[in-house]
């Protein structure tokens, strides 16, 4: 024990060991007893052990289920695809337009250390039928009455969602930004491309890689995001975890709330798989 | 320098995986003497000297300092100190605080420990600089500050690990004289790894060149320039041309030659050099080469050709000259002493050679 | 031909040659998302001020009355009490496990220290409704009660990865010629790390303790499902946005926290700053 200490990866193993193990721990764990409940069912306070697949049937086949599943990889795609396409030229005009780079980077992510709670909360506030814009807009007399479709939509989830998840966006993009070469650049427009071209050909198939760890990195929280919908998407907004916490909370029935946390674990990470090969195969189409 | 030998490295290995970094190193070190180790990137010098210090084990054969096994004694425990290529001057503690590191653990009295962070800050030249901010120390200075804070622990050896590398020219030139000053009037053994041969040649009494982990010689620096063991070595220090020479007769103490280009010599067998037969190598410096326009008087062995390029270094002028027989280029340097650039690109010129000036480097694939 | 000659030796000039006045967009853009970004973090604050119980214009007069009245409640004192204590352990544990580790990953190479990095950053990707049910259904079943230890193990969980980054970022900027240095010196290993690594990356793991306190302080979804009747402020604040005529004291209580949290993080990014700087005068 004492000679494997002494040696490197001895002491890098065991530096490492209580993060790993904690993480990992904590990672399959509840992950194997979530399998195990699946397949489980339960009436009331009882739990039957007894192996079924009856709960993986209930959600292929309610359309609620699938309903809010699909909502939920929608709304977090237009999410990340919003998030991602505002944030870019931020990032551009952090990489390359300004000297103060660090300035501008703090201003971005700290309004993100505030809590998500609130933030959200301040959008309902803001978006409400009798709520600020709708009443500074009346005050200014632009309109005469409340506009409605602010609230309680999936526009209001996916303005919410794009706010809380900038900078989540800006800084991957940033990074990759700034790791380009302005030699390469010169090189472009040296060979004869417009600026223009020059973003498309060169700057834009560079940040490919910035674009998909923003978007993952976006988009995987997102569908399982249970604040927002809850907070801001009415009856219209709903998704897929608040019909989880429906299952843990009120409706009382962990079988199922384990089956959908698993099915929506599996549909997320095939999404997200799914949009990583599409995203790197189309950034190397540009030539 | 005294007789006493103070490092003694024998059968020397050290592996990274299948790499070998360092092969079967031989090596014994005078007391006081100035030691460096020479060679490219990447040829293991600095494991080398990283296993002497303690922070890399050897594979196999040991290294004793001062008679000590140093096998299971750790960097923390041994007689020697290191000065690093980045200096490592600790960010959060001043000059004195920097120097007075390694004292603190030695339980001496604060009086005592001042008086020597003060003589050695003196030695290297920072004399009263203690309450200086480590950032505020410009490259030169951290230099001092690294070699102040080895030599206050008094070490046998003093281990330098490209000590240089990150000044300047001038300021490097100025150091390469100061520390060599300061080893000689301290009389501690050196120990220096370096891929600057100039900066190897004039500090140290003696040199070692190293190529992919192998130590291939180890001489004084005017023994290392005049009879290299071997076509690697020769090149690596000064120019040097290499031709082929076929050997006609074997005098003991010297052979006959026949030089590729030049024709019949007889020139001295290199100790240094291994067998040969029936070919050798030979090296001719540049320098050593006369070149005229006429066929110079008083040489050995003469050679005419075409000057195909000029190189002109400010003290000298190279002259590159083609002829039959010779692939290469043979370089000849002439000395700037008239501000004059005797010969032009297309010149018929002649090359005379001594046979002194011929260097037996040894069978042609060692 | 003087002219590409010319370029390299005055960028000044031929930057300015380059672009005449221009409106420049992309500042226009990029303060106009500031104005996004910030509008729901400052509107928290500017509402709490206001005589009133509408979060709506024209503003009433302005009032400090819903602040006094924080004061008294006591479920609310409780609440923040709770927070305080998970954030603290929180930003111990999670710190104390990301020196470590963040430590081998740059220091050492050894077998599984790429598979250890992805492992620990994971936190970060699981939508947080899966480890907020999945570690319920773990507690419940190992016969834990969900109460602020379980919180404080879920917000370890995801406080990790921040301090595991953070702390890597400290110790990839120190020079590790440094602790050879200090060993040569004749310190021990333990004299090298207190001598010598500790104080250089001490902002760091000051940044750390801050942020990771600031990601447990925040955290809502975990905290509802494993605290139990033992809420912790998100919590409490989510009970009290149900009810209209609680709205002015919730959004006091929500802006005292956005002052908390930022000035927390502002603290934090010093001794970040300071973190790098520090290390990599080393060299």
């Amino acid at each position: 024990m004492a000679g494997l200490l002494r040696t490197e990866a001895g002491k890098g193993l065991a530096l490492s060991a209580p993060a790993s193990l904690y993480v990992g721990l904590l990672v399959a764990a509840p992950l194997g007893i979530l399998v195990a409940y699946s397949f489980w069912t339960q009436t009331y306070v009882e739990i039957d052990k007894t192996l079924t697949w009856a709960n993986y049937l209930e959600a292929a086949t309610d359309p609620l289920v699938r309903h809010l599943m699909l909502r939920s990889i929608l709304i977090a795609g237009a999410v990340t695809a919003a998030t991602v396409a505002l944030a870019y030229p931020i990032a551009y005009f952090i990489a390359f337009r300004t000297q103060k780079k660090t300035l501008w980077l703090l201003l971005i992510t700290i309004p993100f250390w505030s809590s998500y709670l609130l933030r959200v909360f301040s959008w309902k506030l803001i978006l409400g039928f009798n709520g600020v814009l709708n009443s500074a807009l009346i005050s200014l007399g632009l309109i005469d009455e409340p506009l409605t479709f602010l609230l309680y939509n999936e526009f209001a989830v996916v303005l919410t969602l794009a706010h809380a998840w900038a900078p989540f966006a800006i800084l991957p993009i940033y990074v990759s930004l700034q790791k380009i070469d302005r030699s390469l650049l010169e090189a472009a427009t040296d060979l004869g491309c417009s600026k223009l071209e020059r973003f498309v050909r060169v700057t834009l198939p560079l940040t490919v890689p910035g674009i998909i760890a923003a978007s993952l990195i976006i988009f995987i929280p997102t569908v399982g995001d249970y604040v927002t919908p809850s907070l801001v998407g009415g009856s219209q907004g709903k998704m897929i975890a608040n019909l989880i916490q429906v299952q843990f909370g009120p409706a009382n029935n962990w079988p199922l709330g384990a089956t959908l946390s698993l099915v929506a674990m599996a549909s997320v990470g095939f999404a997200a798989i799914l949009f990583a090969v599409l995203a790197t195969a189309l950034g190397r189409r540009i030539r | 320098m005294t007789d006493q030998n103070i490092i003694e490295i024998s059968g020397v290995e050290k592996r990274f995986g299948t790499f070998t970094a360092v092969k079967d190193l031989n090596l014994t070190l005078k007391e006081g003497e100035f030691f460096s180790l020479l060679g490219p990137s990447g040829c293991g010098k600095t494991t080398a000297l990283r296993m002497i210090a303690g922070f890399q084990d050897h594979d196999a054969g040991s290294i004793r300092i001062a008679g000590q096994d140093m096998a299971h004694i750790p960097a923390n425990k041994r007689p020697a100190n290191m000065v690093f290529q980045s200096y490592a001057i600790f960010p959060h503690l001043n000059v004195g605080d920097n120097v007075a590191f390694g004292l603190r653990k030695l339980g001496l009295s604060k009086a005592d420990m001042k008086t020597r962070v003060a003589e050695a800050l003196e030695m290297v030249e920072l004399g009263g600089l203690q309450a200086r901010k480590a950032d505020e120390l410009s490259g030169g200075q951290r230099q001092r500050v690294a070699l102040a804070r080895a030599l206050v622990m008094r070490p046998k050896v003093l281990l330098l690990d490209e000590p240089l590398s990150a000044l300047d020219k001038n300021l490097r030139e100025a150091m390469q004289l100061e520390m060599r000053r300061l080893q000689q009037k301290l009389g501690i053994t050196f120990v220096m790894v370096t891929h600057d041969q100039y900066e190897a040649m004039t500090m140290s009494d003696r040199i070692g060149v190293m190529f992919a982990g192998k130590l291939e010689q180890v001489d004084r620096p005017e023994v290392l320039y005049a009879r290299p063991c071997n076509r690697r070595v020769a090149s690596f220090i000064g120019g040097m041309n290499f031709l082929d020479a076929r050997v006609t007769g074997d005098n003991g103490a010297t052979v006959d030659v026949n030089l590729q280009g030049f024709g019949p010599l007889t020139i001295d067998v290199n100790p240094n050099a291994p067998a040969r037969s029936p070919d050798l190598l030979a090296g001719i410096r540049p320098e050593q080469l006369e070149i005229g326009a006429q066929r110079p008087e008083g040489y050995d062995a003469c050679l005419q050709g075409t000057v195909s390029d000029i190189a002109f270094y400010g003290e000298s002028v190279h002259y590159y000259v083609r002829a039959a027989g010779v692939e290469q280029p043979i370089s000849a340097a002439v000395p700037n002493y008239f501000h004059t650039v005797d010969h032009k690109r297309g010149d018929q010129v002649w090359l005379g050679v001594q046979n002194a000036s011929v260097i037996d480097l040894g069978a042609r694939d060692a | 031909m003087s002219e590409p000659l010319n370029k390299p030796l005055s960028p000044a000039v031929s930057k300015a040659r380059r672009k005449p006045i221009r409106f420049p967009w992309l500042l226009a853009y990029a303060v106009g998302y500031l104005i996004f970004l910030y509008l729901p973090v400052l509107l928290l604050p500017l509402f709490s001020f206001n005589d009133g119980t509408i979060v709506a214009f024209p503003m009433k007069g302005f009032t400090l009355k819903w602040y006094a009245q924080l004061g008294e409640q006591d479920t609310l004192l409780q609440a923040m009490i709770n927070s305080l204590t998970v954030g603290a352990v929180t930003a111990l544990v999670a710190t104390s496990l990301g020196l470590f580790a963040a430590r081998a990953y740059v220091r050492y190479r050894f077998k599984g220290r790429e598979l250890s990095e992805g492992l620990v950053m994971l936190p970060l990707v699981i939508p947080g409704i899966i480890v907020a049910s999945s570690m319920l259904v773990l507690f419940i079943s190992l016969g834990l009660k969900p109460s602020l230890t379980t919180v404080i193990l879920g917000h370890v969980f995801v406080a990790l990865p921040f301090a595991v980054s953070i702390m890597k970022s400290a110790f990839d900027d120190f020079d590790q010629s440094l602790e050879e240095a200090a060993f040569d010196l004749g310190e021990s290993v333990i004299g090298t790390f207190r001598r010598v690594t500790l104080p250089i990356v001490a902002p760091g793991i000051v940044a750390s303790l801050l942020v990771t306190f600031t990601v447990s302080f925040d955290e809502f979804v975990l905290a509802f499902f494993l605290s139990g009747n033992q809420p912790t402020l998100p919590v409490y604040i989510w009970s009290q946005i149900r009810f209209p005529a609680k709205l002015p004291n919730t959004l006091a209580l929500g802006s005292l926290l956005l002052l908390a949290s930022v000035q927390l993080l502002l603290t934090a990014e010093y001794f970040r700053r300071r973190s790098t700087k520090s290390a990599s005068k080393s060299a």
